[in-house]
């Protein structure tokens, strides 16, 4: 029977599905038919997939009907790593390749014309996709078999080149052929600032109680910041440093990200996978399918999937247009984003801590002294912008501190030796391994991704301390979903301070974050 | 023994019987002297028992043993600003001129006058603590001293600001000046030992009893030029610092906060009731510790605009002016209400400003520098 399948994935977002491309060499009339819904790029790779064949020393069926299916048919799909799958497929079918030596098998690579492979995007999650379909083994391009290695029990073979693909098959002598390149973006994108945010610690920065406590809680329990102030105050240098006092990342999380940076084409191959935070920074000019991904055939994931398990820092972001802001409240409120495109819509993870920064006003000149106040915004300008600090996405900000320069005393102070990045990560660790014992079993781990009404229902406020809430609430001075912000908070600085569930006086402090008022200094204080 | 001498064992016998801003017994000193009064007192059943008990020699010997020395009235070092207390109303029954004042540290007490008291509240708030560490710097900088309690929130932050700037400090303590409280300061009270003056009226080994937090704080007050209150909820013991500042006719000064705070309400309250002046920088401080004519600030007001010189006719001339497309100067003057050739003159005076400009052939509109 003239007709053989090997298996390779196409991805939709971080879902991949496992694609059988079968082909059909019989006699007929001579020509190539591909049907299962190909996008343009994907039937380009007819042409590729012949020449390589060619090339490659190989028989490509030149007098015989081909006909190969990609299935499921009713699939959109996209990309050129389906190259490989294709090659094989039709050199099995026309009996050049045993067919049982299919079997278990995925195969993930583009073909150029001379039969060498090249680097593709997006091997891991493609590989995790295949292993839990039961593949086995998988054939990749060999830049990117320490990536697909990176999936547990999984025989990878990292390959130059459509000959060596064939002769491993038959069992042959793999000849030799010249190394793949390693995708050309991802050095330049991955070497961006990660070796100077290395440089930086906690212990840098003088003063600064307060914000310093809001951002260890902000990282114990994933809450999103909102750091407002003058230019110089110190919003960056804050933000940068919290990927320093938050853990590892979880396995889960660690593999998600892995494959989110595999997506992006930024996965460095020799680092393996990614266990630190990330850090993200885009600046204020950013699109809205570059933060929250897009991009055409394969979806590329945006700075906020970028971010997952890290932090997110926008700059200025009264300054970001406003439909970026606006799309930005999914990710802030669910931890996905959702692209929808034209075929199809795509959910991506992006469970980043987002912090916001904004200054007084859009020139960041304002000052209260007017010795030193250089502002000269318009009032109609200020509206807006403070528009944008008060409006839909800033209301899902659970911490809100307020910086102010640093006076003279802070730079002389003989009395308060900062603290470094990694004693406050073991205060964060231990808060979130509280967290991860009381959420066990849950769909989340950390008091930020809490649901509202479960932690209401399943882990309430003790009466006297929800009556803090609902005072406030009923005053008016705290929204109900503000409410909602507290409680979680209240549970984040209760795991800080080692308690059993927050009282009246965590319920204090997690106001006082919410709403910006400054801590009382008793409250500054740690679990030692 | 000389007659000093002998005042001043009679001085540290009657500190050891009796508690800080006894008023009674302070007044008796300050008005018949204290070997009198001591001499009185042995006659007394109890109390002269208690008395003749009292090794005043050892005690002073013990003293000058971990530094510490008992500042009298007559003194060179003794400040003569805490003579005011002879006369000031007591408060809660406490006052009087103090038998004497322990003091651990280099600076003298009678080198500290000019200086300024920063007291609040000890559950501070961030806002209140870093704002009065930077007033006291600023103070400090100018070469002031700053005197206050040692005690958490606003008074360590003085205490803070005033060493980062290498300015003198001046620590008076409820307890005796050899002891550290609270504890958690212990760092911050022996820098102050070892750089500025420890300074307390109850003796050595005294417990930091609450009673004697008040009668501490006449010493913070009397000590001082000013003093200011930074946060301070309504039943703070810093109020009863700036009670003592009033009486002492000190300069007394509140730095506010939010309204809605109730760690500044009782800060509020001096101001509201014209107790305290309101001052939001250690510059403002400075202007009203200072002489005279000293440190006087500018009066603060928003920047200059171009519109601030003009006459009232050029105003209202300049309101009637299109901002994109020019109008001639009639139909200006139609929308001023003016007549035409008033108003044409007035923008030829605008003009020459840069108030207003012709638009080509079209006529008057605003110029940029209008705008503002």
């Amino acid at each position: 029977m003239p007709f053989a399948t090997a298996r390779t994935v196409s991805l939709h977002g971080a879902v991949g599905h496992l694609i059988d491309v079968q082909s059909d060499v019989s006699p007929g009339q001579p020509g190539l038919t591909m049907v299962g819904r190909p996008d343009a790029t994907l039937n380009e790779a007819r042409d590729r997939c012949r020449m390589a064949i060619i090339n490659s020393g190989l028989v490509w069926p030149t007098t015989k009907r081909i006909t190969i299916l990609l299935s499921p048919a009713d699939l959109l799909k996209s990309g050129t790593h389906f190259d490989l799958a294709i090659a094989v497929s039709v050199l099995a079918a026309d009996g050049r390749i045993p067919k049982p030596h299919l079997t278990g098998t995925a195969f993930v690579g583009e073909l150029t014309l001379d039969g060498n492979l090249r680097s593709v995007t997006g091997v891991l999650p493609m590989v995790l996709a295949a292993a839990e379909r039961g593949i086995g083994r998988v054939f990749v391009p060999e830049p990117q078999a320490g990536e697909a290695a990176m999936v547990p029990g999984m025989e990878v073979l990292g390959m130059r080149s459509l000959a060596q693909v064939v002769a491993q098959l038959r069992g042959d002598e793999v000849p030799e052929a010249p190394p793949v390149a390693p995708m050309s973006g991802a050095r330049l994108l991955s070497w961006r600032g990660d070796e100077r945010l290395e440089e930086t610690d906690m212990s840098d920065l003088l003063g600064l109680a307060d914000v310093r406590f809001a951002v260890e809680v902000a990282a114990a329990g994933s809450h999103h910041l909102l750091l407002s102030g003058p230019k110089g105050a110190g919003k960056t240098s804050v933000a940068e440093r919290i990927p320093g006092i938050l853990p590892d990342l979880t396995r889960t999380e660690s593999l998600e990200l892995t494959a989110l940076h595999s997506l992006a084409g930024i996965l460095d191959p020799g680092q393996g996978m990614v266990v630190r935070p990330p850090y993200t920074a885009p600046h204020h000019d950013a699109s809205k399918a570059s933060l929250i991904g897009g991009g055409r055939g394969q979806v590329r994931p945006g700075e906020v999937s970028r971010a997952h398990g890290g932090v997110l820092f926008l700059d200025e972001f009264p300054l970001f247009r406003s439909d970026v802001i606006e799309a930005l409240r999914q990710p802030l409120e669910s931890g996905d984003v959702t692209i929808a495109r034209q075929e199809e819509s795509v959910t991506l993870p992006a469970r980043a801590m987002v912090v916001l920064a904004c200054n007084p006003c859009p020139c960041g000149r304002f000052s209260v002294d007017p010795g030193t106040n250089g502002c000269n915004c318009r009032s109609p300008q200020l509206r807006d912008y403070r528009n944008k600090v008060t409006g839909p996405v800033a209301d899902r900000v659970d911490i809100v501190r307020n910086l102010v320069p640093l006076g003279r005393a802070d730079r002389g102070d003989r009395f308060t030796v900062p603290e470094s990045s990694a004693a406050i990560r073991e205060r964060v660790a231990a808060a979130r391994l509280r967290q991860a014992e009381r959420y066990a079993g849950e769909s989340w781990g950390l008091n930020g991704h809490a649901p509202g009404p479960v932690l209401r229902e399943r882990w309430p406020l003790p009466e006297p301390a929800q009556r803090v809430i609902d005072d406030e609430v009923y005053s008016g001075r705290l929204s109900r979903r503000g409410g909602t912000r507290v409680h979680r908070l209240a549970w984040t600085v209760a795991d800080l301070r080692r308690l059993q569930g927050p009282g009246v006086e965590e319920v204090a402090v997690a106001l006082r974050l919410r709403t910006g008022d400054p801590l009382l200094i008793g409250m500054l204080e740690r679990a030692s | 023994m000389t007659a000093a001498e002998a005042d001043r064992l009679a001085r540290v016998a009657l500190a050891r019987i009796t508690e800080p801003g006894h008023v009674r017994l302070l007044d008796l000193v300050s008005d018949s002297g204290a070997e009198v009064v001591h001499a009185r007192l042995l006659d007394h059943p109890e109390i002269g028992r208690r008395l003749s008990a009292v090794e005043p020699e050892r005690e002073l010997a013990a003293a000058a043993k971990i530094g510490l020395r008992f500042v009298v009235p007559g003194d060179d070092e003794w400040p003569p600003v805490l003579d005011d207390l002879r006369t000031a109303e007591p408060v809660q029954e406490r006052g009087g001129v103090p038998i004497g004042l322990w003091v651990r540290g280099p600076v003298r007490l009678d080198e500290v006058g000019g200086s300024l008291a920063v007291v609040g509240a000890r559950t501070a708030t961030t806002y209140g603590t870093d704002l009065a560490a930077d007033l006291a710097a600023t103070v400090g900088e100018a070469g002031r001293a700053i005197v206050s309690g040692a005690a958490f929130g606003i008074d360590f932050a003085a205490h803070r600001g005033a060493v980062a700037v290498e300015a003198p400090t001046v620590a008076v303590l409820a307890c005796g000046a050899d002891r550290v409280y609270p504890q958690a300061h212990h760092q911050m009270i022996d820098h102050i030992a070892a750089e500025g003056a420890v300074v307390s009226e109850t003796v050595p080994g005294g417990a930091p009893m609450r009673i004697r937090f008040l009668s501490r704080n006449r010493i913070i007050a009397a000590l001082s030029a000013g003093t200011v209150v930074i946060e301070a909820a309504l039943r703070s013991g810093a109020l009863n610092t700036a009670n003592w500042a009033g009486r002492l006719n000190r300069t007394l000064m509140g730095v506010p906060g939010p309204v809605t705070s109730a760690s500044s309400a009782g800060v509020h309250q001096l101001i509201r009731t014209g107790a305290a002046t309101l001052v939001t920088s250690g510059e403002e401080a400075l202007e009203l510790l200072g002489a005279s004519g000293e440190h006087v600030l500018d009066i603060p007001r928003g920047k200059d605009r171009p519109r601030d010189g003009l006459s009232h006719l050029q105003r209202q001339v300049l309101d009637a002016v299109p901002v994109a497309r020019g109008a001639p100067s009639v139909s200006v003057a139609r929308v001023a209400g003016l007549p035409a050739e008033e108003v044409h003159t007035t923008l030829l005076g605008l003009e020459v400003r840069g108030m207003v400009e012709l638009d080509g052939d079209d006529g008057w509109r605003l110029a940029a520098l209008a705008h503002d």
